[in-house]
């Protein structure tokens, strides 16, 4: 039985290679044109160079840019992560009615067009006095970033075993002793995982900075959108090696304390 | 069993909601209300719009050919990257969803990779791979072809539209496939279905809420790309939501950047409500 359907799996397993080679290779690409001596990844290549690192790095513009995306992923994450788990510990303990439509609430961040909500925030933004300032990108940030967080702690919360709080309350622990020494230790995985999602969506956040940012404030993907429509060089593969390495750091580090599948399939 | 039963008083359980709906009735709802008063509004000299009532905004954005013609083709995009994601999707869905390996965990990094590498860099990946003097004619170069025109045309635009929303599509697809049981398939088998019939009359009807979940995602992302059809586009393919951002931040017209904005989402919500109702009742039939 089970030979008979692996007959079939060796074209399957094929065309599944050539999808896999597909989605990563301009990731691959990006990492090979950061360390090509050329101006453009041909073929053969033309040595091994750290020249573009050093253009980043010496570029201030782009250094600026990577410093204030940093600091304000930083703080988009904190605070998403304090809101996010706020309303995924109402929506899967309290809430009695409206379950669904909240759910739908706050994920709706995240489904809708990142183009559309930073059109409609800009001009929303310009009208009440918050236009092109700091305060406003910020917000745009923590809007799109929370639902993540929001996803990543209600998955925990659904998982989660009720009967280890009610044994600590029957042991006398009050309300915020149990808080703080069984639940959120326990769902401590979730918060982390959301805190990171947020964080990398900021970090990498295209259509919200590009409406919402005002002068001065160039966030990285910005910094570099705008020097891709005039230039071609790879100081640009070299910024998407850097925060590729960020970023598979970030994860690394998170894998060590929730497997990230749980992100997607863990829920109930 | 509530906490709040047991001790006899209700918490304030509640005010956990309050910044969250905050958050998003300000920042979400009020903003994308707004743009409907806006939308009818005269553009003004000095600031964004002058409120004063016009229809004119629609009328230029539903009469006027240049942005109709836009309209539509970012439309076709939208359905072609999207059929174009599910066709490369399926396949990958269906091996995570069956396959036994142990290596499963790192082949859902692989996917789930893509996704944590900004959309800006993962469009210079494919610059770097398309342009006239990229990697991709300098080898057919080698070989005597080319070079082909591969990026700034609606071919290199749809390639990174697929390549940048198949991993949603291929998360999606996999967590319903996986829901099948295998043991249907067995069946349909050991009665004397070719894999094929197999494939076409259980596996794919009973993952058509995947399918149908996936496609509505990718088309939503695609239908409101930006950065992607400006890179790889170069302004020769234009899509509406360029159209909108020109007019916002370049040319400081916010009616009708809201006109337009309004216009394609009420069509893209006309194309879902169809393609929904098909899709129950295709669900239907088969059920």
């Amino acid at each position: 039985m089970e030979g008979k359907r692996r007959q079939g799996g060796i074209g399957l397993a094929v065309a599944v290679a050539l999808i896999y080679v597909f989605l990563l290779l301009p990731i691959i690409i990006v990492v090979l044109a950061a360390f090509n001596a050329g101006e453009y990844l041909s073929f053969p290549p033309q040595g091994f160079s750290l020249r573009w690192f050093e253009k980043f790095f010496s570029s201030e513009p782009f250094v600026r840019s990577f410093i204030f995306s940093l600091r304000l992923a930083f703080i988009t994450t904190c605070i998403s992560t304090v809101i996010g788990t706020m309303a995924s510990f109402y929506v899967v303990r309290y809430s009695r009615i409206g379950k669904d439509f909240l759910r739908v609430l706050h994920t709706a961040p995240m489904m809708l067009p990142g183009m559309l909500t930073g059109t409609a925030l800009l001009i929303f933004f310009y009208t009440i006095g918050l236009g092109g300032t700091y305060a406003g990108l910020l917000l745009g940030h923590v809007l799109v970033t929370m639902p993540y967080v929001f996803l990543a702690v209600s998955a925990a919360l659904y998982n989660f075993d009720r009967s280890l709080e009610e044994a600590a309350r029957s042991l006398g622990a009050r309300p915020f002793t149990t808080l703080g020494r069984i639940t959120l230790p326990l769902i401590k995985g979730g918060i982390i995982s959301g805190a990171m999602f947020s964080f990398i969506t900021s970090f990498d956040q295209f259509p919200i900075s590009l409406l919402l940012s005002g002068v001065g404030m160039t966030p990285l993907p910005i910094q570099v959108f705008d020097y891709l429509r005039f230039e071609f060089d790879p100081t640009a593969a070299a910024v998407g090696t850097v925060t590729i390495v960020m970023t598979a750091v970030i994860i690394l580090v998170t894998e060590k304390f929730v497997g990230l599948e749980s992100m997607y399939w863990g829920s109930k | 069993m509530t906490p709040q039963g047991q001790r006899g008083k209700v918490a304030p359980t509640f005010l956990l909601l309050v910044p969250s709906v905050l958050l998003i009735s300000f920042l979400l709802v009020a903003p994308y209300g707004y743009m409907v008063p806006v939308s009818f509004c005269k553009p003004g000299q000095i600031s964004g719009y002058e409120k004063a009532f016009t229809l004119a905004n629609y009328a230029k954005a539903l009469g006027d050919s240049y942005y109709l013609r836009i309209m539509m083709w970012t439309l076709v995009y939208s359905i072609g990257t999207t059929l174009g994601c599910l066709l490369l999707g399926y396949p990958v869905a269906y091996y995570l969803a069956r396959t036994r390996t142990k290596w499963k965990g790192l082949l859902m990094i692989g996917i789930l990779s893509p996704l944590l590498v900004g959309v800006v860099i993962r469009c210079y990946g494919w610059m770097v791979l398309l342009a006239d003097n990229g990697l991709v004619n300098s080898l057919l170069g080698r070989l005597g072809i080319g070079p082909f025109k591969l990026m700034y045309n609606p071919f290199g635009v749809m390639l990174a539209l697929v390549h940048i929303n198949l991993p949603f599509m291929i998360l999606t697809l996999t967590g319903s496939i996986q829901t099948i049981d295998p043991v249907l398939e067995e069946a349909a088998q050991s009665l004397g279905a070719s894999p094929r019939r197999t494939f076409f009359s259980v596996t794919l009807p009973m993952s058509l809420p995947g399918v149908y979940s996936g496609t509505l995602l990718v088309f939503l992302q695609v239908v409101s790309a930006y950065a992607i059809p400006v890179l790889l586009g170069g302004f020769q393919v234009m899509m509406t939501p360029i159209l909108v951002v020109q007019q916002v931040i370049d040319i400081f017209n916010w009616p009708f950047g809201s006109a337009l904005a309004i216009v394609l989402f009420i069509v893209s919500g006309l194309i879902i409500w169809l393609y929904t109702r098909a899709m129950n009742r295709l669900m239907r039939g088969l059920a």
